[in-house]
């Protein structure tokens, strides 16, 4: 019978985004309510699996960890100081290797003021190595930890407590996925919370690709400093893609593009839901649009064409 | 200390190592508003005159399981074969998807679904209400007499109906043209009308007399016989021409005339579109004459004309006929041309006048009118506006001595097979009121029953089932999230090419396979029903969405009321609303 | 088996010994000679470890942590700026109770830059939690170094080896490197107490909220106080084993001084010369070399220092608007003492100025004749202008 040949697959084309089941992070973390950095955790670890060690510099997740005597992953944690999670991460590699456990990744998880700022340093002294592990930037684009600071993550046009009233941020965000490139390191990309699937698969391919540093880029919504809807924070990471603001790509050794998906909403599709860019006007907005459309098009340049180009 | 002893166990080591589970922390005491799942309205369901959980039934093919959504559809129809070929399906029309990309193509999915019904011979398991000893007679073996018996039946009353031709269906059997609806689909269908128990007794035509006996022996009546005489055109001539219904009548008993002549249809409905299609395949070269209006407001199904146009039926629009003659064996048919004036009609629509004195004429071998039909016996119409009827959106109900139900094209304002099954449900359960509460309670109950703001009922919600729980705001464009759609081409089962249709009376549409099927059910949003796609699951930063079984639930101990779950669920399946 | 050993390398031969696992450091003279060292022995596999290097002392430091954390033997080495550079990492590796051993060779602050003798550096680094140890030679540098991977892992505390600049690193002297076997008698494979695993997954340097935060604190002040104990002990296997016995301070003709000069470093050699010329000549005078710094032995400074009658305390280092810090530290350990005799404070070969014999002689005389010190620390051999 025609009913009969259904078998229990079929069931599964019902679940649109294909995603691992196990977690290994514990509810009762006191992340604020839709915080982007913990849903980027939960997609990482869900990829990265038990044999994993996290690294924290100072950063949201240095207290989301949770406070002693709690942890609020099943992996272990090192804590470190905020300048060094590039270096820590160097040093717990070689212990493990010098015990001979090729199995257990070590993950760094710095915020974006421990990676662009003061983490910068070790962060490139470790890709310069070719250090074995994979570090993960969850950028929230400010020092939200601290209360809403600038970084030089945060993007042109932002207000934070530091950039505040007329002197919002005239300088551009830093490109780091373009300063890793530049280090020829054998994997940088970007990913998105509001991408599970892509972001999972890019985590898994991180992880497999043993011997050097890998680097991911992920965008983090903070509902809280970016004064937005706690419900819209996987939206507006969406939208961030859909507008080119943040777009989805890959490096192989710093000289191979790969474009994962090319958006084509306005900029103001983005910026005008958000709190932190209320005080821009039309003329702003079209700064913004030629800012993000200049970087594509250099994007664009250093990508081969696809067939269906 | 000895050598190998290198630490002394004296010395405390108490730094900040952890690893009790953050899960003591029970966040869930943050939250202000709370999610949960509250499913709503679909808007094809609520445009389905028979109230169908259209977004259900899709979701429940997508996952193969055929046997659940053919039951969701028996449910509310028992007419899906029928249906998936004859039904002018609002639904796509509704369909949210439309304004994305394609609606999604619910008819032929349900009649994919009927097909297999039928060729599997599913043992379908319908919960039925007991037998309650109530008896009910019903008029007429059409779809409305049938849905009446039918859902009758699974209240539990026992039904016979009354069927004046040698075969029951009606317009299923005796109007609807083989190439639209083959009479195996139809025997099929009424075939599991009747393993629910009621009885067709064919061959008893309703006179006055019957129906004064047989009002002595039911609890109850339906009269559904539908409109067996056709209008009049009232012309000089119009002896020579044959009628549509009594044409398409021979035509099922297989007295049909193939020809390669010349032939005129005057009429602008459901029926002219039929017997001009069935004539081109007969050999006739068609013609078919609008007298009313323009070609565009045509009341036939806006397919249909597109299927005549394409069989190369020739219509002509704005022109009245005037008489006919006879001229050597030949048929001259003379029409007035027509324009539309500036004036309205009560409805709105532009009135035609006469434009000049022209006349044309048409020379054909055959001319058959089809203008429409009426009730054939002055008492088969309802009764006029007295206080004892209660006149519903698809049927009457007075009472009297027993009950009188009127249903099916003798009270529908769209003539449709879908509106006579409502017609038949909404009969069932509006006798079924009245026995249990009373007349008084008839309307609010119905009202309760209503799918989205009606005018159809579900009977699933009548009998209490679980639809009843679902919200009844139809979900719109706007709450849908399109971020997860990517526009996709709507499956399209590939006719039967033109010229091979034009000698056979088969189908022309084949049935979806099992992999278009599948194709096209993914294409449904689902809109307003929880289709386990674990969008709250997946993203919510809590991990307080958890799985019990099949269903999702809430985690309140952690939950703190973010709201992505319900922004991210793609559907509108869930609400936040306020915490206590 | 005795080499004529440059003071860095005693260094280097103590951590190949000890079968050092990760190291991790950043070049700074006059620690060079000894990463390049222990580069090399990476390299032709004399030693099985791994050497980073990083792109600062901070990430050196760091990396450190990192690789202790994993429980494996680390080391690192710096110097001056380098060692100011990795200031909150030092606090962070005490705090975190791991048994880092570093190699501290003692150099002036910059600007100007100076590379040369001056035990500022270490001195300023002396709350962050390190037991600090001052040698004298290259033997003592080897010997404390082996030494310092037994008390560190013994204690769970970080453990600073401090040499002079270029009088020590780069001096050469004969020294007996220990066979590898006897090492290993010493000192056993490293059982860490905390190590990072995903069998049985742990969070470390966890937010300490006021409630934990003070009995963390204590909790390394009580094995701070614990350390005298157990480094006897240590030395006590180490003379088993090897002969040779330092103590956490020396004394030289202590029992019957009138005066006793405190002395630390290269300098106690100078001293020595100097102390037993003024012996001969019936001069009532001692010295006491001081090698644990951390933690302070103030038992010890009040048995022998609490009944001479003056004390001369010799320091190549300054905390400014205060005094030396040694002057400081002894004058503390004295106070609640019954006996507190004076402290005569002096400052004297910073930034690689030499201690002569003559230095030292005048600072005795200088004691000798005052009744009491002129200031709290009077510098010595500064040439006027």
């Amino acid at each position: 019978m025609i009913a009969d040949k259904i078998k229990l697959e079929m069931i599964k084309t019902m679940t649109r985004l294909n995603i691992p089941d196990t977690d290994y992070m514990y509810s009762g973390h006191v992340g604020c309510p839709g915080c982007g950095a913990t849903i980027a955790m939960r997609f990482a670890l869900k990829a990265m699996g038990e044999k994993t060690m996290v690294v924290i510099p100072a950063c949201c997740w240095g207290v989301i960890a949770g406070p002693y005597p709690q942890s609020s992953l099943k992996v272990p944690i090192l804590q470190t100081a905020f300048a060094t999670a590039g270096a820590t991460a160097s040093g717990l590699r070689a212990a493990l290797d010098m015990k001979g456990d090729s199995e257990t990744t070590v993950m760094a998880w710095a915020g974006d003021g421990g990676t662009f700022d003061i983490g910068i340093q070790a962060l490139s002294g470790a890709a310069e190595r070719n250090e074995d592990f994979v570090y993960v930037c969850y950028d929230n684009e400010a020092y939200m930890n601290t209360g809403v600071q600038r970084s030089s993550a945060t993007p042109f046009g932002t207000r934070t407590t530091t950039t505040p009233g007329k002197g919002w941020k005239k300088s551009r965000k830093k490109n780091i996925v373009e300063i890793l490139a530049a280090h020829r390191i054998p994997y940088a990309a970007t990913a998105s919370i509001a991408y599970p699937e892509d972001m999972i698969q890019k985590f898994d391919k991180a992880r497999r690709m043993k011997g050097g540093t890998r680097f991911l880029h992920v965008f983090a919504t903070c509902p809280t400093g970016w004064r937005i809807p706690s419900e819209m924070s996987v939206k507006i990471a969406r939208l961030a893609v859909q507008s080119n603001v943040f777009p989805l790509y890959e490096v192989k050794d710093g000289v191979d593009y790969t474009i994962n998906i090319k958006g084509n909403r306005p900029v103001t599709d983005y910026l005008k839901v958000q709190g932190r860019f209320k005080h821009l006007t039309d003329e702003d907005f079209e700064q913004i649009q030629n800012m993000v459309n200049e970087d594509w098009d250099l994007l664009l340049r250093k990508t081969p064409p696809s067939p269906k180009d | 200390m000895e050598p190998g002893s290198k630490h002394d166990e004296k010395i405390s080591l108490f730094i900040s190592r952890s690893n009790i589970s953050t899960e003591i922390n029970k966040t869930g005491t943050w939250r202000f508003v709370r999610p949960k799942y509250h499913e709503k309205t679909a808007p094809c369901s609520a445009a389905c005159p028979a109230g169908e959980d259209i977004a259900r039934i899709e979701m429940l093919s997508n996952q193969g399981r055929y046997q659940d959504a053919v039951e969701t559809i028996l449910l509310e129809n028992p007419f899906p074969a029928v249906c998936g070929r004859v039904c002018f399906h609002p639904c796509e029309t509704a369909c949210n998807r439309a304004g994305f990309d394609d609606p999604v193509a619910i008819h032929a999915l349900e009649r994919f679904l009927g097909d297999i019904a039928m060729k599997d011979d599913l043992t379908l398991k319908l919960k039925k209400f007991p037998v309650n000893g109530k008896t009910v007679g019903i008029v007429g073996a059409g779809p409305s007499g049938l849905a009446a018996g039918y859902f009758l039946s699974q209240l539990g009353y026992s039904c016979d109906i009354y069927e004046a031709r040698s075969e029951p269906g009606g317009i299923l059997r005796w109007g609807i043209p083989r190439y639209r609806l083959p009479d195996d689909v139809v025997t099929s269908e009424i075939e599991r009308i009747k393993k629910t128990g009621v009885k067709i007794i064919c061959n008893t035509p309703m006179t006055q007399n019957f129906l004064q006996d047989v009002k002595g022996r039911y609890h109850a009546i339906f009269i559904g016989c539908g409109h067996g005489r056709s209008l009049k055109m009232n012309i000089p001539g119009e002896t020579m021409a044959f009628d549509g219904l009594e044409f398409l009548s021979r035509l099922r008993e297989g007295q049909a005339v193939s020809s390669n002549g010349t032939a005129a249809v005057i009429g602008g409905g459901n029926t002219a579109i039929d017997v001009a299609r069935s004539l081109v395949r007969l050999g006739w070269t068609t013609t078919l004459v609008y007298r009313r209006r323009r070609k565009q407001d045509m009341p036939a199904f806006k397919d249909e004309v597109e299927m005549a146009d394409k069989e190369g039926i020739r219509i002509i629009d704005l022109y009245s006929p005037l008489e006919i003659n006879e001229d050597n064996g030949e048929y001259v048919l003379s029409l007035q041309r027509m324009k539309t004036s500036s004036m309205e009609t009560d409805r709105g629509q532009a009135r035609v006048i006469p434009d000049g004195q022209m006349t044309h004429h048409l020379r054909v071998q055959k001319i058959i009118v089809a203008i429409g039909a009426e009730p054939s016996s002055p008492w088969q119409l309802p009764s006029p506006k007295n206080v004892d009827t209660l006149y519903l959106s698809h049927c009457t109900f007075t009472d009297s001595e027993p009950p009188l139900l009127f249903g099916g094209d003798l009270t529908n304002t769209v003539k449709s097979v879908a509106d006579a099954v409502a017609s038949g449900k909404q009969a069932a359960m509006a006798l079924d009121i009245f026995f249990k509460q009373g007349k008084h309670a008839i309307t609010d109950r119905l009202n309760s029953c209503l799918v989205g703001n009606g005018p159809a009922h579900s009977m699933e919600c009548y009998a209490g089932g679980k639809r009843s729980a679902r919200n009844s705001h139809i979900v719109s464009h706007e709450d849908i999230n399109f971020d997860y759609f990517s526009q996709t081409f709507r499956v399209e089962s590939k006719p039967i090419i033109i010229d091979k249709r034009m000698n056979s009376f088969d189908e022309i549409e084949t049935t979806f396979t099992i992999n278009q099927a599948m194709e096209e059910t993914r294409r449904c949003f689902n809109c307003g029903i929880c289709n386990a796609c674990d969008n709250c699951r997946i993203f919510c930063p809590e991990i307080a969405v958890i799985l019990k079984g099949s269903e999702r639930k809430i985690n309140l101990d952690y939950c703190k009321g973010c709201g992505i779950c319900v922004f991210e669920c793609p559907r509108s399946a869930m609400d936040l609303e306020e915490e206590l | 088996m005795k080499q004529v050993l440059e003071g860095s390398h005693a260094v280097s031969e103590a951590v190949r010994l000890a079968k050092v696992q990760v190291m991790s450091a950043y070049p700074i003279t006059p620690q060079t000679h000894i990463v390049e060292a222990l580069s090399e022995y990476c390299a032709d596999g004399t030693m099985n470890a791994r050497f980073l290097c990083v792109e600062s002392e901070h990430s050196a430091m760091a990396a450190v942590i990192g690789a202790s954390s994993a429980g494996v033997r680390t080391f690192t080495a710096t110097s001056s700026q380098g060692l100011a550079l990795m200031h909150e990492l030092l606090h962070w590796t005490s705090a975190a109770r791991l048994p880092v051993v570093m190699a501290e060779v003692n150099r002036a602050l910059a600007p100007g830059w100076n590379i040369w003798m001056d035990q500022t550096d270490s001195l300023a680094q002396r709350d962050t939690g390190w037991i600090q140890f001052y040698c004298e030679d290259g033997q003592e540098v080897l010997d404390t170094t082996l030494q310092a991977y037994c008390l560190a892992e013994s204690v769970n505390l970080p453990v600073m080896v401090v040499l002079d600049a270029f009088f020590l690193s780069h001096t050469f002297e004969p020294v007996d490197i220990p066979d590898q076997e006897l090492v290993d008698r010493f000192l056993p494979p490293f059982s860490p107490r905390i190590a990072l695993s995903t069998s049985d997954p742990f969070a470390m340097g966890q937010m300490a909220p006021p409630n934990v935060y003070m009995e963390m604190r204590h909790d390394i002040q009580k094995a701070m106080e614990q350390v005298p104990d157990i480094f006897a002990k240590v030395e006590e296997e180490f003379t088993e084993i090897f002969g040779r016995t330092y103590g956490m301070v020396e004394k030289v003709f202590c029992d019957d001084a009138r005066v006793i000069m405190v002395v630390t470093g290269t300098a106690a050699s100078t001293c020595r010369k100097v102390v037993s010329d003024l012996r001969s000549q019936g001069e009532k005078v001692g010295m006491l070399k001081l090698k644990m710094f951390r933690p302070f032995p103030t038992n010890l400074i009040r048995e022998h220092l609490g009944h001479v009658q003056k004390i001369a305390v010799i320091d190549r280092n300054f905390s400014f608007g205060a005094s030396g810090i040694f002057a400081q530290e002894i004058r503390a350990a004295l106070h609640n003492n019954h006996n507190h005799p004076p402290v005569f404070g002096y400052i004297t070969g910073l930034g690689g100025r030499d201690v002569t014999p003559e230095i030292l002689s005048e600072i005795y005389w200088k004691t000798k004749n005052s009744t009491a010190p002129k200031d709290e620390s009077v510098w010595v051999g500064l040439v006027d202008g």
